[in-house]
């Protein structure tokens, strides 16, 4: 007997099943499990400060709570809505002009898709800080430049400024993450088919022609993965801003994983604080089926990638 | 009679030589014998006091063969870290070095061992640790005390007091100029519209002097630095006598919102980026000679007044109490407590290690290392009293006023620094936003904390 065939009658006799149980149990242990526990804890009025709340089930009050009564939740969440917007739409742009540009005009692609990966190689803390300092008021580089050049008065400072705190955050995530856009269009630019773009050539279409209904069809899936994947990021934006601004000044940048924070770990309202992060979650999970379905099914049909469009 | 009369005489005698006996007989190692070999994992803030601690402990661990392992984290990390273990009942951690608002947290859900029952062993308690008598009994009884109840002894008393530019108020040419305007001799202010002429006269941000630096971040510094002008003003957060009682909400009251309109009014004599600084930030602009005035903790006075590799400054900063207001010369007062969980599986052997680091000769090396110490005899001590900033310090102490360690003592805190940032931004008004912090505060704390001053 070879050993194919032995392994061949395991599989047979239903040790398949047994193979993926390690990665099941670790996916319900460390995903599952936790998932349900919150859902759970959500339906108590469970809290670290207050000894007379141990747990006790209370239904839904957390989420009425959440619903009715809870204006700063809700701001929260409307300026995390606008901070993905604004942020995911600009590294979008500037990522695909960048990720065109390297695809047409430069031979030697390595060494700057190597230096374009440095700004995401950072982490998210030590972007933070980093920038934190370059914005100092009295120290900062970002910050002298800014004056000297006359972007910035004298008496101000970007971050303690109510009209350049939130636009400054927004930049710093676009500098951090426009690379990984123009990295994964340029993947998807460098894998599209030679021969529709050739024929759209022989039929006359011009350049622009060729990029709105050949290339931009043909890529439709790799911008929705980027969009998705970037929109869902940006949604748990927590670290950097947290850092350099803990929410502040007032409430201008208090993102709503940053009320979580707040909810869960300052306060320990842990009851009402899973009830926030439900609330994330499911609003992440609607509003991303949403969108990843008109991306897709916009056009009718999916256009493979690869395929003859 | 007369012999029973001499029995009884001879007895107490000797009962009381059998006790000073005792007392004499009581040593470290004796007591310590029992857990020798045991391990007392300490855990705390990164800050020279606690790596002063770690400097120490090797003497306790040769005396008494109790092993002492310190943690270090950085501040909310240090908290963080211990309200996880406490939940988790794991006994990690055998002492606990913590903020004093989180204690009412803790003492109320049962985490915290009463010391009671260690001070009344006397094969504990060392006969010469006399913590009543050689404590600051306001600070202490203030960040170690909930409810009637001794949990811990202070680690670092921390205050707020005002510190100022001797060259600069002192400087024949300034006096002069300020005295033209001002119609008063320049010298540091004792109330608070001198304070800010002061503030306005010094600020020149065009040759890198700023009037004052305030520690506006959204962050728990502007409320630690708010509460003096608030009390200077006569307001309180609540109307109660200790930190463990609950009461009306008083934070909307008109002298709560004359503070903070005050504090409002430094804004435009502070450097731009106040609204994102917090009690680093003003510390190095104070090492860096960029400061005239400004309210600041006790425990970074020597990395800006003695230390030269680290200031600019060194020689010309002054110290006094708070300036006067309507409720008098009155300041905040904080600290971080050695406590111990219920759950240490090492109890005796972390209040022995306690009890040590509290002696005198310890206290007086970690004060001189950074530290704050809870010890009036240690700041009375020559070395100490040739730091500059010692008698403010003391000063302070005893003007200290209590605030609120009830459990939601922390949810208080950012419901007001959350309101005390957005006024600043101009947001709201003063009296808007402590009105919503005080309809929040009270909704918080329930019927027991009713509004004074309703809300417009």
């Amino acid at each position: 007997m070879t050993a194919s065939t032995r392994g061949t009658l395991l599989l047979d006799r239903g040790v398949g099943p047994l193979l993926v149980l390690p990665a099941t149990l670790l996916v319900v242990v460390f995903l599952v499990g936790p998932f349900y526990y919150m859902m759970y804890t959500a339906l108590t009025d469970l809290s670290f400060a207050d000894a007379s709340r141990n747990g006790n089930f209370v239904g839904l009050d957390n989420f009425r709570k959440l619903m009715r009564d809870d204006p700063l939740f809700w701001d929260s969440f409307l300026l995390t809505l606008r901070f993905v917007v604004l942020a995911v739409s600009i590294e979008f742009v500037l990522g695909f002009a960048l990720a065109f540009l390297i695809f047409r005009f430069v031979a030697r692609q390595r060494l700057l898709t190597t230096l374009l990966l440095i700004p995401m190689m950072i982490a998210p803390v030590a972007v933070g800080l980093i920038w934190r300092l370059l914005l100092q008021g009295d120290f900062g580089m970002v910050t002298y430049y800014m004056r000297k050049v006359g972007l910035l008065s004298q008496n101000a400072a970007v971050l303690s400024s109510p009209d350049l705190v939130f636009p400054a955050i927004v930049a710093i995530d676009v500098w951090q993450w426009t690379p990984f856009v123009t990295l994964v269009m340029l993947a998807g630019l460098m894998s599209l088919p030679r021969s529709p773009i050739e024929a759209a050539m022989m039929d006359g279409a011009g350049p622009v022609r060729v990029f709105l209904d050949v290339m931009l069809p043909l890529l439709k899936p790799i911008i929705a993965l980027v969009l998705l994947l970037r929109g869902i990021d940006a949604f748990k934006e927590f670290d950097k801003v947290f850092i350099m601004t803990g929410g502040g000044p007032g409430t201008l940048t208090e993102l709503v994983s940053i009320y979580a924070y707040r909810v869960n770990f300052r306060n320990w309202d842990l009851g009402y604080g899973a009830a926030v992060a439900f609330m994330v979650y499911l609003v992440v999970l609607i509003l991303c089926s949403i969108f990843y379905k008109a991306i897709y099914w916009s056009a009718n049909r999916p256009a493979p990638l690869g395929g003859h469009g | 009679m007369k012999t029973f009369a001499g029995r009884l005489i001879m007895g107490g005698i000797a009962s009381v030589l059998l006790q000073v006996a005792q007392a004499g007989a009581w040593t470290l190692e004796e007591a310590a014998k029992p857990y020798s070999g045991a391990t007392v994992r300490v855990v705390g803030e990164a800050l020279p006091p606690l790596e002063a601690l770690a400097k120490l402990a090797p003497q306790f661990e040769q005396a008494t063969g109790i092993d002492v392992e310190v943690e270090m984290y950085e501040h909310s990390e240090a908290v963080n870290k211990v309200q996880l273990d406490l939940n988790s009942r794991r006994g990690r951690y055998d002492v606990i070095i913590q903020p004093h608002r989180e204690l009412g947290k803790f003492a109320t859900n049962g985490h915290l061992l009463d010391l009671a029952g260690f001070m009344n062993d006397a094969a504990l308690r060392d006969p010469t640790f006399k913590p009543e008598e050689q404590l600051y009994e306001k600070p202490w009884k203030e960040i170690s005390w909930y409810d009637g109840k001794m949990y811990g002894f202070p680690f670092t008393v921390l205050n707020l007091f005002m510190w100022y530019r001797t060259d600069l108020l002192s400087d024949p040419k300034e006096m002069e100029g300020f005295k033209a305007k001002y119609g008063y001799d320049l010298a540091p202010a004792q109330n608070w519209d001198q304070y800010r002429d002061i503030a306005e006269w010094f600020y020149r941000p065009d040759q890198g002097l700023y009037g004052t630096a305030l520690q506006a971040k959204r962050h728990e510094a502007l409320w630690y630095e708010w509460l003096n002008f608030l009390y200077s003003f006569g307001g309180d957060v609540l109307d109660v006598k200790s930190g463990s009682e609950c009461g009306p909400v008083i934070v909307n009251s008109p002298q709560a919102v004359a503070a903070l309109d005050y504090y409002k009014s430094l804004l435009a004599y502070s450097p731009p980026d106040s609204l994102n600084y917090f009690w680093d930030d003003v510390m190095a602009l104070m090492q860096q000679g960029k400061v005239a005035e400004l309210i600041m903790w006790n425990d970074a006075t020597y990395a800006v007044a003695v230390d030269e590799t680290a200031s600019t400054v060194v020689g010309k900063v002054g110290f006094d109490i708070t300036p006067q207001g309507e409720g008098g010369k009155v300041g905040q007062i904080e600290g971080w407590s050695y406590l111990v969980p219920t759950y240490s599986k090492n109890q005796q052997a972390a209040f022995l290690f306690m009890q040590w680091m509290m002696g005198y000769d310890r206290q007086l090396e970690q004060h001189l290392n950074g530290g704050a110490t809870g010890r009036p005899d240690v700041y009375a001590a020559a070395e100490v009293q040739k730091l500059p900033y010692s008698n403010a310090s003391m000063a302070a102490h005893e003007a200290g006023r209590p605030k609120a360690t009830l459990p939601q003592s922390s949810e208080m805190t950012d419901i007001l620094v959350r309101e005390l940032s957005s006024s600043l931004t101009g947001e709201k008004s003063s009296k808007a936003a402590l009105d919503t912090a005080a309809t929040e505060i009270s909704k918080l704390l329930g019927s027991c904390a009713p509004m004074s001053y309703p809300a417009l």
